[in-house]
């Protein structure tokens, strides 16, 4: 028996594992690795900072913090609108928040800072440990302990067999229970076999780390090579899916006009249901938009109808419904007589509950405008035009009339939804209420407006996002590993025997170890292994040898 | 100790990882709340121009015009053509109206013919326009921008107004995205005109 352990095989066997989240010193003189003095010794610590578990965990925390005015303040990418609205109302404190970025916080500096740092110390983690993993994999377990008695779990029992086929016969035992087995070298003296199993819990250790690699790579390509874009549509309208025809687009980082899915698609048809009774009256409870749409240029039209949550998938790219709202259906005619403007205008609902909409009518080769509410279900409360319902039972229209220079043909961009009247004259002094089929004869002859009729408009979000499915498969691949890394323990077991004092046979000694830290039950299982080795050599239950060490760990 | 605590820190990290990385996906894959704003993006004034040789083959097309005749771009074979695309309710459109208008007519006896092609309109609208500024050329009705996609896969065609100047051969020569301007106009179709 000349065994001799090298310190290093007994820190192994005493299951001071190294991890890769090193908890580091305070400077590169502590770092412990004999780190060269200077700049590449302060080179060395800040990398060990970074790829440190404490820094890891605060650029997750930050990271995540860094969400929540993304999620709490209106994003300049998802409704610039918003923001301009929140410019408005917070006038001083808008502009500061706006330095920080923190209407466009996805895609601020400080945000891509901690996301590539975040990066960085997951990859200077990842890659140490998968070299790890591949040696551990490969080495077979330590030579067996001298004194196996010293181990936290130690058990012996007396076996009939001589020591090498008692050992053998261990052996056989713990092989068929899958562990990974070391002998005696050919030179050794001395019968023991050393085991080790759950190889498996590095292994989903490390499947966590890279699948949260992954996450993170699956979301930059979403947001380079993905986009997001808005389209109004009424009814009877169709659009191609290019940059010209799109209300808004956000484009990824790498994305340019031509890398659109060309698509094209058309409103057939849209319909919304609500509750006409009850608690609950007039809340939705189906939304349906019927459209018919061709995956490219001069392919045969298909129809599917979009639902709230059941998008239309075309050519990987989602088309969402996301809102909807009236187009009262207006015909302008000049002073002469001439139709100036013939179209379905898209109102935008000021009321969600009710669908009181607000919307412009704007004639310019007429020289007039009007500012109207739609009302789908109107009725008069106090005098005032209300809606009492979202669908269009009764519908109705009351516009204000202006003549004169919309001031549109100065070149200058305007929302469709606003009227410039500051070039503009008011026609009436109330407003005109106004049924389906009415028109109403501006008075001084400036010409006529007609309410024709209402049809629907709905708000479509397009949105590729190449990052979506490797995210969720990289989240319930980061979820499995975590599972397995904390649900498998890392173990050894080691067999010793030597023959016995009295007669034949031998005295076998069972030490085992848990090598990690979520070593909870593996008491129980050393038990049953001793007992099913005892029960295997023909010997009777083992008894446990005194321990002389009370706890592991420091 | 020190364990116990290593282990409630990488349980922690990995809770924060995974909500994290599931609240980042829902966040940035959800669609945006509203429709707002203005309905079309603004040219930046920019003027391209090709040199015989680097030039992309115009996509044929055929439509109908605004006023009911067929169009078809093919036809125009042989001659430089100006393709303006544009829609009544745009402003910068509006503004490059009167200029097109006077280019048209500068430019017709010189073999170069203007075309039209109104996006996102109305025919009724367009007609009120065209009529209003003295545009006598056709337009071809592209409600739903599908001659748009189909110029977008070959050149920098989608903001509107953009207008393409697309030379005997039928390639295109050059553009110019945002309002047009005299000056613009004249020189690329001189240097078209000239080959």
């Amino acid at each position: 028996m000349t065994d001799v352990h090298t310190p290093r095989e007994q820190a192994a066997a005493k299951g001071e594992e190294t991890s890769p989240f090193r908890i580091t010193g305070t400077g590169p003189d502590e770092s412990g690795t004999g780190a060269g003095t200077g700049q590449s010794g302060w080179l060395r610590w800040g990398w060990r900072q970074l790829t440190s578990m404490r820094t890891a965990l605060v650029l997750l925390f930050l990271l995540a913090l860094g969400s929540v005015p993304g999620s709490v303040l209106p994003q300049q990418g998802a409704d610039p609108g918003a923001v301009q609205q929140y410019f408005a109302s917070h006038p001083s404190l808008a502009p500061w928040l706006n330095h920080l970025g923190l209407f466009n916080v996805f895609a601020a500096p400080w945000f891509a800072a901690i996301y590539l740092l975040l990066f960085t110390s997951l990859v200077g983690c990842v890659v140490p440990r998968t070299f790890k993993l591949a040696g551990s994999a490969r080495t077979p377990p330590p030579r067996a302990p001298r004194n196996l008695s010293r181990l936290p779990h130690s058990a012996s029992y007396p076996s009939p067999l001589a020591p090498g086929a008692a050992v053998d016969a261990a052996a056989a035992m713990l092989g068929g229970q899958r562990f990974r087995l070391r002998r005696p070298a050919s030179g050794d003296t001395g019968h023991w076999v050393s085991a080790e199993k759950g190889y498996l819990r590095e292994v989903g250790n490390l499947l966590f780390h890279l699948a949260l690699l992954g996450v993170l790579v699956s979301i930059a390509l979403g947001g380079l090579f993905g986009y997001k874009a808005d389209k109004l549509l009424v009814e009877g309208q169709g659009f191609s899916n290019t940059l010209g025809a799109l209300d808004e687009f956000h484009p990824g980082r790498l994305v340019s006009g031509s890398d659109l899915a060309p698509f094209s698609l058309t409103l057939n048809r849209f319909s919304a249901s609500y509750l006409t009774s009850g608690e609950s009256r007039g809340q939705p409870s189906d939304f349906n938009a019927s459209v018919s749409y061709s995956p490219s240029p001069g392919a045969p039209a298909r129809t599917y109808n979009i639902r709230i949550n059941d998008p239309l998938s075309v050519d990987s790219t989602k088309v969402y419904l996301i809102g909807h709202g009236y187009a009262p259906v207006f015909r302008v005619t000049d002073a002469h007589g001439n139709v100036a403007y013939s179209e379905a205008t898209p109102f935008i609902p000021a009321n969600t509950g009710t669908f009181l909409s607000d919307g412009v009518v704007k004639a310019p080769d007429a020289s007039l405008g009007f500012m109207g509410v739609f009302v789908p279900t109107a009725v008069s409360v106090g005098g005032t035009l209300e809606s009492a319902f979202p669908a269009a039972d009764f519908p109705a229209v009351s516009l204000i009339g202006y003549s004169g220079n919309l001031g549109l043909n100065s070149g200058a961009s305007q929302s469709v939804y606003q009227l410039n009247t500051a070039g503009m004259t008011k026609i009436s002094g109330s407003p005109h209420l106004m049924l389906p089929g009415q028109t109403w004869a501006l008075p001084g002859g400036r010409g006529a407006i007609t309410f024709v009729g209402v049809k629907q408009w709905v708000s479509l979000a397009i949105t590729y996002d190449p990052g979506q499915v490797p995210a969720l498969v990289c989240g319930i691949l980061a979820l499995g590993g975590l599972l397995l890394s904390f649900l498998i323990r890392r173990r050894r077991v080691f067999v010793r025997a030597v023959p016995a004092t009295s007669g034949g046979g031998s005295v076998v000694t069972v030490g085992g170890l848990a090598r990690t830290d979520a070593s909870g039950g593996f008491e129980e299982e050393f038990a049953e292994l001793a007992a099913e080795l005892a029960a295997g050599a023909g010997a009777a239950q083992p008894k446990p040898e005194p321990n002389n060490q009370s706890e592991t760990g420091a | 100790m020190f364990r116990a605590k290593r282990r409630t820190v990488v349980t922690s990290a990995a809770v924060a990882a995974v909500l994290l990385a599931g609240a980042l996906v829902v966040t940035l894959t959800q669609g945006s709340g509203q429709a707002s704003g203005v309905t079309y993006v603004d040219g930046d004034n920019s003027q391209q121009v090709y040199a015989a040789g680097h030039r992309a083959l115009a996509p044929d097309f055929t439509g109908t015009s605004l006023t009911g005749t067929p169009i078809r771009l093919a036809s125009y074979r042989g001659k430089v053509v100006v393709l303006n695309f544009w829609g009544s309710w745009c402003g910068p459109c509006r503004a490059e109206g009167p200029t097109l208008a006077v280019l048209s007519q500068q430019y017709g006896s010189k073999g170069v013919s203007f075309l039209g092609d109104d996006v996102g309109d109305t025919n009724a609208n367009a007609l009120a326009f065209t009529h209003d500024v003295g545009i006598s050329y056709p337009s071809v009705s592209d409600n739903s921008y599908s001659i748009v996609q189909d110029f977008s896969r070959v050149a920098s065609v989608g903001y509107t107004p953009t207008t393409v100047v697309i030379d005997r051969t039928g390639h295109i020569a050059g553009l110019v995205i945002g309002t047009v301007s005299v000056q613009a106009m004249t020189t690329i179709l001189n240097d078209v005109a000239a080959n």
